[in-house]
């Protein structure tokens, strides 16, 4: 991941709090409708399964993938966007 | 071989361990992921038992070792055949290499011809297209210089000034 988009900076930048589950980076209208079906329907508690599965990135994107369908770029920006939110808040 | 589904939470972190899976805690949304995970790997153990070879405990490490020989060889060997012709001229009249016998108008098409056909369908690094496309600008330079050049081996396209 060489470059970070708009919607990465901003999540980011500041504690989570009540973020609907679309402000995560990769994630959009689809795949958070069908992210909020499977009960994931804030940012923190996709950030709980994220830390539940270790912050382990292959898991993760595996995860990601089963429960919402999210292709590779997706995966990894999400991953990436987490990641980098754990380093500086967690 | 009892289904997954059945068993304990306890016994699904046994197996992960077992097969060597990196995992975290196995709960409730970890658990179909951790499910599945052991459903490929078992699958995959199944396979290569099945495949004929003396008692060992680490059947993975033996196919990719296998796998990793049998990629290499092909890629260095192809690499030296296609280098050799161009770096040298003078090996295009041996009949060491490919067809290069013929004279040198018929080089540049005929001698690529029969570059494609003895590379088939093998996995290679640099794709096929890409060393052919290389070897005709190499193979129309040097003939190039051929016919400018005065050579007294083979040019029939000697000018008469």
């Amino acid at each position: 991941m060489s470059s970070t988009s708009q919607k990465h900076k901003e999540f980011v930048a500041e504690p989570m709090g009540e973020k609907p589950v679309n402000a995560l980076a990769g994630i959009g209208e689809v795949l958070g409708r069908r992210l909020e079906e499977k009960g994931f329907d804030k940012a923190y508690v996709v950030l709980g399964q994220f830390l539940v599965l270790k912050k382990d990135e292959e898991l993760f994107r595996d995860w990601l993938k089963d429960s919402c369908g999210a292709n590779v770029k997706q995966q990894g920006d999400c991953y990436g966007c987490l990641r980098e939110w754990c380093d500086s808040f967690l | 071989m009892a289904a997954l589904r059945n068993k304990s939470d306890q016994e699904i972190k046994d197996l992960l361990d077992e097969y060597g899976i990196k995992h975290g805690p196995v709960v409730d949304t970890t658990r179909p992921l951790y499910e599945k995970k052991l459903k490929e790997t078992m699958a995959k153990a199944k396979v290569t038992v099945t495949k004929p070879s003396p008692d060992r405990t680490f059947y993975r490490e033996d196919q990719e070792e296998v796998t990793y020989v049998t990629y290499q060889t092909p890629v260095s060997i192809d690499y030296f055949s296609c280098l050799r012709p161009v770096f040298r001229p003078h090996v295009y009249n041996t009949p060491s290499s490919s067809s290069y016998s013929k004279p040198t108008p018929v080089v540049k098409s005929g001698g690529g011809v029969v570059k494609k056909e003895n590379t088939t369908s093998s996995g290679r690094l640099i794709p096929l297209w890409v060393q052919f496309l290389v070897f005709l600008i190499l193979a129309g330079f040097l003939y190039f210089i051929f016919t400018n050049m005065e050579s007294a081996e083979s040019s029939p396209f000697n000018r008469i000034q």
